[in-house]
């Protein structure tokens, strides 16, 4: 991805997060009636404390990203809470949206995945390249 | 609530754009400069600092005090009264100190700074926006 539009895409989703972070503290109990009834049901606290926790955990996603501290992560936990919301609101009229920010997401982990990370992910099929193509006989 | 959420949204931009300068600083490596050329001229002159202070982080804290006030605003955190006053004194401060950083830009240092220009207009617009929202 081309720099600039790299951090376009990264102050946008920071936003994103940020703003549903200070709604849901703005009314957690609303927020939690998106819950299924079933995942609500899951729940070992009440639902006003978990939104509570989800609105911190949204405004740290979206402070990280803001900053550019971690893209990588931030990124990751987001679309990994991303997955989590489309899985217990189920599918609704806003579901495209969220499809639309866990795609965002997730070209932002893939695009700032720092070396180290990229290098443990790939080590396998590099090894395997590297074993294949030495010994021939082995194959 | 929509002018809270602009205000968030511009203080927001402002925090990941004076956190970039602040890295670039710290780092001694240029910023990138899309228009123009004078970033450079115009971050390492004289007039880069108050009270010792680089213009970066004051305008860091504006942003992070006025994002904060605004998510005050929106959730309800009482005294209401008094974050709607911190608000419009801080980014009345804020809008003459950028009329004075563009003046020296314009007048004295005789080079434009890209990143400079766009706090301004951040802060401008926020100026505008609550204007806009008390005469409505």
């Amino acid at each position: 991805m081309k720099k600039a539009s790299f951090h376009f895409l990264r102050v946008g989703l920071a936003i994103t997060f940020l703003w549903i972070g200070v709604l849901i503290f703005k009314n957690p109990e609303a927020w939690g009636g998106y819950l299924q009834p079933w995942a609500a049901g899951l729940l070992p606290i009440p639902l006003a404390q978990a939104m509570i926790g989800t609105a911190i955990l949204d405004v740290a996603i979206g402070a990280f990203l803001l900053i550019d501290f971690l893209p990588w992560l931030a990124a990751l936990v987001g679309a990994i809470h991303i997955i989590i919301v489309l899985t217990v609101s189920g599918i609704t009229d806003i579901t495209v949206r969220d499809i639309g920010l866990l795609v965002a997401a997730l070209a932002l982990t893939i695009d700032s995945l720092p070396q180290e990370v990229l290098n443990k992910i790939w080590f396998v099929k590099k090894q395997q390249t590297q074993w294949m193509g030495q010994s021939p006989e082995i194959k | 609530m929509t002018s809270f959420a602009l205000l968030f949204t511009l203080s927001a931009i402002g925090v990941s754009e004076t956190v970039y300068l602040i890295r670039k600083r710290i780092a001694s490596e240029k910023p990138i400069c899309p228009i123009g050329g004078g970033c450079v001229t115009v971050l390492t002159s004289k007039y880069s600092k108050v009270f010792l202070i680089p213009n970066d982080v004051l305008g860091l804290l504006s942003y992070i005090i006025i994002s904060f006030i605004a998510a005050f605003l929106v959730i309800g955190v009482e005294p209401m009264f008094v974050w709607i006053s911190a608000l419009k004194i801080l980014v009345a401060v804020a809008s003459l100190m950028s009329i004075f950083l563009t003046y020296l830009q314009w007048r004295v240092i005789h080079a434009w700074c890209f990143w400079c220009l766009m706090s301004a207009f951040t802060i401008w617009l926020m100026g505008i926006i609550i204007i806009v929202n008390n005469l409505i």
